[in-house]
């Protein structure tokens, strides 16, 4: 019950944290873009958490989908809304053509793997300049505000799609993580030659999370193409910020938990603020390498993640009675 | 009535001839025994069975259903299914989760936790469900790993050496757990080191050696069979019963 409650406080407290931030500021910009990556990495932990199948090519799908809705507004004006159930489909696909040859890959190699898949499509969307617009990135086209037209005037609105974003992305990876599906991919993650002489159908059901998976990460790149307004190739299929930077989210937060994405996102997606605050004026160089110097710090600290500072929010395969 | 008919099975790695046309079939509600010396191919066999290993060579059949080449969780749907000889648990779950993910194959959630708590209190671990499976001793993750094939709801179950570590009083129940499957109207194949044990057990022992078929026969037969002596035990058995 204990988890119940601090879920609640926590939603609670994201809901009344929009409102108290100036709603053109800074900060609540930084806000927004920390709901949005605790989302994304929680569509990645599905794949890298619950079947350990740590993907560094997660750019692959964000990147297909804030191209797909962008692309769809620019050309015929479909809303970005309507836009994002294409960047699911879209995804979908990739997830489905990527996994297909590297399902079979373990660990570094299927780290290596999906890391050169999400590189390719930022090499193609560069080059692709009919309808990416290529190296000099695109434009999302004003709309008058409205919610049809995915388009507000301030950043609070953003701000709580994406908290929704999480929630929904959330409560979908705690779904599954307790669904017979959950078990299979634990298993698989554990060994996967015993999970199939037990009857898992152990490519299927990689198959179904990585789908899965993908789809999310590119619903959620059209989120982000309606913040940002204007991206290019290099931003949203990029191995270090996106890719990367989603794997670290869920690492450091604590993989295959529910609450380790979030608590993740939380520390470094402020962190990596502040440090560019403090450190840009008088050297800039030094904000990254103090930022990778905490990092290093965390991972030795908390190997498991943030999630085992609160034990009753870790890891406890569904509905186990203790 | 013949459920499990293997036919000609040969399977070559590199170099070595790991099994070569090796054929016998079983009767239902057999307990059936498979020895040999290390190295004599029982785990290969074993993993050719369930399909983890495809044969060069050869045909099984599952209630007449041919199943080579079939993967191992299609043969498990099937009704067969195998323990791991090292031991293959998924060590960060808990002892009701490892088994509880085998139930998965025939039920859903809620019922496979059921019937995996029914496979625990078969194997007398009903009491260790919550504890996490890689801090168990060797002895009690082997009692898992049959648990946990037992919650595939096997029609033919492949036991391999389930009883390694055992203290005698703990083979004696897995003894008794064996007949009592049996009786249930499973067909068991084990293997197993302890002679004492197998030959109490099995109604009946295939001998391989070097990967071929040496012997098949009741226990009497194979103790009194002097190539398996030769082979196998090097002295008799009687210094063994």
């Amino acid at each position: 019950m204990t988890r119940w409650m601090i879920g609640l406080g926590a939603l609670a407290a994201a809901l009344l944290l929009p409102l108290s931030l100036d709603p053109q500021g800074y900060w609540i910009r930084v806000l927004t873009f920390t709901f949005l990556f605790a989302a994304m990495a929680q569509a990645w932990n599905i794949v890298g958490g619950l079947a350990n199948q740590t993907s560094l090519g997660h750019a692959a799908f964000f990147g297909i989908g804030a191209y797909t809705s962008t692309v769809l507004l620019i050309k015929f004006g479909i809303s970005p809304w309507i836009g994002m159930i294409a960047a699911a489909g879209l995804g979908a696909v990739a997830a489905f053509a990527i996994a297909i040859p590297t399902m079979r890959l373990q660990g570094h190699y299927f780290a290596l793997a999906t890391l050169a898949f999400g590189e390719v499509l930022r090499v193609v969307a560069n080059v692709w300049t009919s309808v990416t617009g290529g190296a000099s990135g695109i434009s999302v086209p004003f709309s008058p505000p409205s919610v049809a037209n995915y388009s507000f005037k301030l950043l609070r609105p953003h701000a709580y799609i994406a908290l929704a974003a999480l929630v929904i992305v959330t409560i979908i990876f705690e779904a599954i993580r307790r669904s017979a599906m959950g078990y299979r991919l634990r298993a698989i993650k554990e060994n996967p030659a015993a999970a199939e002489v037990i009857g898992i159908d152990t490519t299927k059901v990689k198959l179904q999370a990585a789908i899965i998976s993908g789809m999310l990460m590119a619903m959620l790149g059209t989120l982000y193409a309606q913040v940002a307004v204007f991206f290019d190739p290099d931003t949203v299929f990029s191995a270090g910020s996106v890719s990367i930077r989603v794997a670290l989210i869920a690492i450091l937060g604590g993989i295959g938990t529910p609450a380790g994405p979030i608590l993740g996102a939380f520390f470094i997606i402020p962190l990596e603020e502040l440090m560019n605050d403090w450190f840009s004026a008088s050297a800039a160089g030094l904000s990254q390498l103090t930022f990778g110097l905490i990092l290093i710090v965390v991972i030795l600290w908390r190997p498991r993640g943030f999630v085992t500072l609160f034990k009753s929010l870790s890891a406890r395969p569904g509905g186990a009675p203790a | 009535m013949t459920i499990l008919d293997v036919r000609g099975i040969s399977k070559r790695f590199g170099g070595l001839q790991a099994l070569s046309d090796v054929t016998f079939s079983v009767g239902e509600g057999q307990i059936v025994g498979l020895i040999g010396p290390n190295g004599a191919g029982k785990t290969t066999f074993f993993s050719t069975l369930v399909g983890l290993i495809k044969p060069d060579r050869g045909s099984v059949a599952l209630e007449g259903r041919p199943i080579v080449g079939l993967k191992p969780h299609r043969v498990a749907a099937y009704g067969m299914t195998k323990t791991f000889q090292n031991v293959a648990l998924f060590g960060d779950s808990t002892v009701l989760d490892n088994v509880l993910t085998a139930g998965l194959l025939r039920h859903d959630v809620a019922a496979a936790r059921h019937e995996a708590r029914r496979c625990l209190d078969r194997v007398g671990l009903l009491a260790i469900a919550g504890k996490q499976a890689d801090t168990l001793s060797f002895p009690e993750r082997a009692r898992v790993e049959l648990a946990r094939a037992l919650c595939t709801g096997p029609k033919v179950l492949l036991l391999d050496e389930v009883m390694a570590a055992l203290n005698p009083v703990e083979m004696r129940e897995i003894m008794e757990l064996i007949r009592s499957l049996r009786d249930d109207g499973i067909t068991l194949l084990v293997v197993e080191h302890h002679m004492r044990a197998i030959m109490a057990v099995c109604d009946r022992i295939l001998v391989l050696n070097f990967g071929k078929l040496l012997a098949d026969g009741t226990p009497k037969e194979i103790a009194s069979h002097p190539e398996v002596i030769e082979a196998y035990l090097g002295q008799s058995m009687e210094k063994h019963r």
